[in-house]
């Protein structure tokens, strides 16, 4: 057994109230300081380029997605996030995804899959929530990852920057 | 017809490819020999199936005889010398071959993401190997059709072609049936077939594989599957009794996508035909028989598990005086062995359904008979009946047990149906045959088999030659492997037979 010797209060400790002034005084001195708590989700986070969110698909500004099925992100995927599925198309460019699906709780949001992609199709995006009730609703499939080039254009200069550096 | 017997004599001299000796055949160009010495060197138009022509020049290796001073030559157009000295890495030969392959990628369009070639394309390795990342050509790319229609099977992209004149020499040379050239003088050189007239032949599939970039692609593969997506099995093609050597590629261990020729020497060399290598409807997984079934009068067909299913064989078969047992030439040597014994206990009669002759026999590969292992349940002492025969013998039995794929297709849809109300009917198959209905169908129990690429095993093809058939990919859940079901049969039918 280890008896523990605690510290002998002094008078004025033991005396409270000129402690429970202490404590007030910075409560006061706090309240005129700026605050630093953010009321998330309403006030969300401010993103830049370089935020590395969710993966999306690029829709370019004829309306067809970028994507040409070429499976390298796929491929480049370390969570085994991506299945892709291609099919013909009558557009020049002869082939389009049939089934992109990006499982986003294998997601590990590393961006390999943007730095694969030969034709700036797929790029993360600033969104980064993630919330659902079931695991299926997780799955994201083409249509849930379309965005705009406009959307994503921050993005896309940025990547374009990094890559010229090679 | 391939002949697999007699071989010529071969003269062998010795040379030395990099630094190693090695006995080279003189009937065979250098490459042939530098391949053998596991050198690797690029090649596009030399292939061993078909004659050398030496143009695309890539196969540039330095070769030092006698007191010449040491040269760059085409590996695939030099006859093989005794004392050469060949040096496949040499700079000469690497500086030369980079300019060759600078002229190939000149008009050779970037579109390796959208073509099906990528991953298996040996110009895309080489590129990424000893291409230069930049092209120095000023002119603008060659402007070619992109989707040329070459009949059912071959879509062309004249983009992609290098002219290497595989596909031609294919053509002249192994079916026998000139039907494309090449078309066009120097730059303007093309692909085309005779008069634009579509190609035709049973063998149309092997220009695929033949060529070495992305121009000739398959129309059933194209834009389906990319390539490292696939698991590779080796097997052996089960439409007809060559029994090519195939490889059976299978796309996220579901769907067959692709069946492609596996070199063997003995049997069908580089090549396929066209009805082994689309024969992919017989390995759907669509309308499968699954586990056991049973017709009940008031519930329809009465489905439960295998466990079950041979129980009710095993009581069948005991009941049955002298059963006839019907094998469909599917089944593998392994399998056979194991219904022979069943045949033995049982006291039966066995045989295999030998369907007739079809009209796609050849000269090259197909032999025209659609039982794959013919030759193997032969050997094993299976009696061979005409499906007529077997419908005509069916009313002397009072049971008679259908076994293997396809086995009910092979008697006629018809055929078993007509099957005498008397005789007890087990089917094991894959499928059930077409418009069975409780009530009209002779089935009084069907349990469901795995296909040829669920399960492994070996045929033996026409020639007496023993082939692997390996499984490509899972059976569906609750379809046993063959050889389990029947060695299970046989054990409950021991133990019946140990308690009466």
């Amino acid at each position: 057994m280890v008896v523990v010797q605690r510290r002998e209060l002094t008078f004025w400790e033991r005396m409270y109230l000129p402690e429970i002034v202490r404590g007030l005084v910075i409560t006061f001195k706090k309240m005129f300081e700026p605050r630093v708590t953010r009321q998330y989700p309403e006030q969300a986070m401010p993103t830049t380029a370089v935020t590395r969110g969710q993966p999306r698909l690029t829709v370019k500004d004829d309306g067809n997605i970028a994507c040409v099925s070429c499976g390298l992100c796929e491929a480049a995927c370390p969570a085994y996030a991506i299945t892709i599925d291609g099919k013909e198309t009558d557009r020049f460019i002869e082939r389009e995804p049939e089934r992109f699906d990006i499982d986003m709780l294998r997601c590990i949001l590393c961006g390999f899959c943007e730095e694969a992609c030969p034709k700036e199709a797929i790029f993360m995006s600033n969104e980064l929530e993630l919330a659902n009730t079931t695991r299926e609703g997780l799955v994201y499939d083409m249509e849930q990852l379309k965005r705009s080039t406009s959307t994503l254009q921050p993005r896309i200069d940025y990547v374009r920057k990094i890559n010229d550096r090679w | 017809m391939i002949d697999s017997g007699k071989q010529p004599e071969i003269k062998r001299v010795e040379i030395t490819v990099n630094g190693k000796t090695v006995q080279a055949r003189t009937d065979k160009p250098l490459i042939h020999a530098c391949l053998q010495a596991e050198s690797e060197v690029p090649h596009y138009c030399y292939h061993p199936g078909l004659s050398p022509v030496g143009s695309c020049r890539i196969c540039q290796v330095e070769v030092q005889q006698g007191k010449m001073p040491a040269r760059v030559m085409v590996a695939c157009r030099t006859p093989v010398a005794a004392g050469m000295v060949v040096d496949t890495e040499s700079k000469g030969a690497h500086d030369s071959r980079k300019e060759c392959l600078e002229f190939l990628l000149k008009n050779h369009p970037l579109d390796c993401p959208i073509c099906d070639k990528a991953g298996e394309c040996t110009l895309q390795d080489y590129s990424f190997a000893e291409g230069q990342g930049e092209g120095r050509s000023v002119e603008p790319r060659r402007k070619l059709e992109k989707r040329k229609d070459l009949g059912d099977v071959i879509m062309l992209d004249q983009e992609r072609c290098i002219l290497c004149s595989r596909c031609v020499r294919f053509m002249e040379e192994v079916p026998e049936t000139p039907q494309l050239c090449v078309a066009g003088r120097g730059s303007h050189s093309i692909i085309e077939t005779w008069n634009n007239q579509p190609l035709s032949g049973n063998y149309q599939g092997n220009l695929a594989d033949v060529c070495p970039v992305g121009a000739l692609t398959l129309k059933s593969f194209r834009f389906k599957a990319r390539v490292w997506n696939l698991t590779k099995t080796a097997s052996s093609c089960g439409e007809c009794s060559r029994g090519c050597s195939t490889t059976v590629e299978v796309l996220r261990a579901g769907e067959i996508v692709r069946i492609r020729p596996r070199h063997d020497e003995e049997v069908n060399k580089w090549w396929m035909c066209d009805t082994g290598r689309f024969a992919l409807d017989h390995f759907s997984e669509v309308d499968r028989l699954v586990g056991a079934c049973m017709p009940s009068a008031t519930r329809g067909w009465d489905q439960f598990p295998v466990e079950d299913g041979l129980q009710v064989a095993a009581d069948m078969l005991m009941a049955a005086e002298k059963p006839l047992i019907v094998a469909s030439p599917w089944l593998t040597v392994e399998e056979g062995t194991e219904l022979l014994t069943l045949g033995r206990q049982l006291n039966g009669r066995v045989a295999f359904v030998s369907p007739a002759q079809n009209e796609l026999a050849d000269d090259l590969l197909h032999t025209g008979d659609p039982a794959p292992n013919r030759r193997g349940l032969t050997d094993l002492g299976f009696e061979a009946l005409s499906p007529e025969e077997i419908l005509s013998a069916a009313s002397e039995h009072s049971s008679i047990l259908c076994i293997g794929e396809r086995v009910a297709s092979l008697l006629g849809e018809d055929g078993f149906n007509s099957l005498p109300s008397a005789t007890r009917v087990l089917l094991f198959d894959c499928a059930l045959p077409a418009a069975q209905e409780v009530g009209n169908s002779p089935i009084d129990l069907a349990i469901g088999l795995a296909t040829s690429a669920e399960r492994a095993g070996h045929w033996v093809n026409i020639d007496g030659i023993r082939r692997p058939i390996l499984q490509a990919r899972p059976a569906p859940t609750g379809v046993w492997n063959t050889v389990r079901l029947l060695q299970n049969l046989l054990g409950l039918l021991a133990t019946r037979e140990i308690q009466s």
